[in-house]
């Protein structure tokens, strides 16, 4: 069976554009949460999340139109641009059909969808941007990053919630292993911090209660206060390709994907279940190959809702044991907000950086310890000179779906 | 300033796709100055506003826009069938 390694990494988060920055800001356990305003009818809402630092003059040239495409679509070609830049590959008329694009997003195209319905809803019954189908389609963003880069393999999107771009980065590592495609530019976005973003999430009381002594705290995974998700947004996208061709070109490795599981907790649209989240665990880890020892870090899906942050650490226990126990399993959600469709990509992208630098990044704000959640989240700071050769990435999501990433240390 | 229907439409499409105002003529097709299908559905919906016309979703059925004349002539069409007061009143299309 053919193996695949990741060969680049492209990032937009609300800690900024540069993968190692990114992860150097969370060892520090700095958080991008903090306040933000959107325009609703009764004037500003505030709500607390984790905005993108996202700047469109630094990605698109003064020419290149950008009005037909959304926030999220905009991420995604950035951060798409960047991990292709950065896995230094050439796409050639010969080579071009073997690579595919595999995106996941949850929301689509949020910011576009409002401003439809407010011009036509509120102000003209009968004049919409003509364009409109083509920039809140779902699989607006992975089309136009085949489109730039002219990629003419399989373009397909992924929409499962919480798991998206988790299942969206599984699937291409699929398509490559049994030989469909060659290369595939894979990962996930979403751009949902828009007035009808918030208050979806509101109406279903799943948001944290704003710390108002300090707001950048408000996410706080695995801890006995925690109160609820925060919001954020952003892109990652990442470029998975067949190991003996990147070998060849004498690519830079960042670790090999070994491992994909896939399974669903079909009972409620919403209620997690451990077996079902232990499943995924297991699969990723028959997959691999491997044994659960084997496993060095956990990158925890870790919302900060009572429900799933209790469900993930009873899965992790029945998966790996006695070596639960030792196993420093984190939330960067802490940090970054949820990233809903892209957040599967983003800690995908952490947990190999965490391969990259020997480093555990940390679960921020868990000051006070839920005799529920007994793992080691790696409170506070995060950890340096750790042995990590083996990572798992956990996305859970509404509607049931379970997406567990394994990845390891590339071999020499 | 007293502007034709052409030097309107050269105007929006000069400014909506960078393109030099020159090399917009009557004659010039849109494939020419590389517009495709939905830079022309953008260009109409412009032109709409910018003549308070509404171009009926059926004008495909006998209009067919090759050159920048024709988008002209679908809009002077237009104005005469939906404006005819103004034009009573002395303003030329």
């Amino acid at each position: 069976m053919r193996r695949v390694v990741v060969t680049g990494l492209g990032v937009i988060s609300p800690l900024g554009r540069d993968p190692d920055t990114l992860f150097a800001q969370l060892m520090a356990g700095q958080s991008a949460v903090g306040l933000v305003s959107t325009d609703g009818p009764a004037g500003q809402h505030f709500s607390i999340a984790a905005q993108a630092a996202f700047k469109p003059e630094q990605h698109f040239s003064a020419g290149q139109k950008t009005d037909n495409l959304d926030r999220a679509s905009q991420f995604s070609l950035a951060a798409a641009a960047a991990a292709i830049g950065d896995s230094a590959i050439r796409v050639t008329p010969d080579n071009a059909g073997r690579f595919g694009v595999a995106l996941g997003t949850g929301m689509g195209a949020n910011k576009s969808l409002e401003d439809a319905y407010i011009q036509l809803l509120l102000r003209d019954p009968n004049r919409l941007k003509p364009l409109t189908v083509l920039t809140v389609m779902n699989n607006a963003s992975a089309a136009h990053i085949a489109i730039q880069h002219g990629l003419g393999g399989p373009n397909l999107t992924y929409s499962c919630a919480c798991a998206s771009s988790a299942a969206a980065i599984g699937e291409a590592f699929r398509q490559i292993r049994h030989g469909y495609a060659d290369v595939m530019v894979a990962g996930g976005t979403e751009a949902i911090l828009t007035y009808s973003g918030f208050k979806t999430w509101e109406a279903m009381r799943v948001l944290a209660i704003a710390d108002r002594n300090d707001p950048s705290a408000t996410c706080r995974p695995f801890s006995k206060n925690r109160s609820g998700l925060v919001l954020g947004e952003g892109a990652a996208m990442v470029v998975l390709e067949e190991r003996e061709a990147a070998r060849r070109r004498g690519a830079h490795i960042y670790a090999e994907l070994v491992g994909y599981g896939s399974s669903n907790d079909p009972v409620h649209i919403t209620k997690p279940t451990v077996d079902g989240q232990a499943q995924a665990m297991r699969l990723a880890l028959a997959d691999a190959n491997i044994n659960a020892e084997s496993v060095d870090y956990v990158n925890a899906h870790g919302t900060a809702t009572v429900l799933n942050d209790v469900t993930e650490s009873r899965a992790i226990k029945q998966v790996f044991g006695e070596h639960a126990h030792k196993l420093p399993v984190s939330s960067t959600k802490s940090m970054l907000g949820h990233l809903l469709g892209a957040a599967g990509a983003m800690e995908f992208v952490i947990s190999l950086l965490a391969i990259r630098h020997q480093a555990i990044p940390p679960t921020a704000h868990l000051d006070v310890p839920d005799p529920e959640c007994d793992l080691d989240y790696v409170p506070g700071q995060g950890r340096r000179d750790q042995d990590v050769r083996c990572v798992m990435s956990n996305s859970f999501a509404f509607g049931g779906t379970n997406a567990v990433l394994i990845a390891r240390q590339a071999e020499a | 300033m007293t502007k034709s229907t052409f030097e309107t439409v050269q105007e929006i499409l000069a400014s909506k796709y960078s393109l030099p105002i020159e090399s917009i003529t009557p004659a010039a097709t849109l494939e020419s100055l590389k517009l495709d299908s939905l830079d022309l559905i953008e260009t109409l919906f412009e032109v709409e506003d910018e003549f308070h016309i509404r171009v009926p979703q059926d004008r495909g059925e006998d209009v067919t826009i090759v050159t920048v004349q024709d988008i002209v002539d679908v809009v002077n069409k237009l104005i005469l069938q939906q404006h005819p007061a103004q034009l009573a009143a002395g303003q030329q299309p």
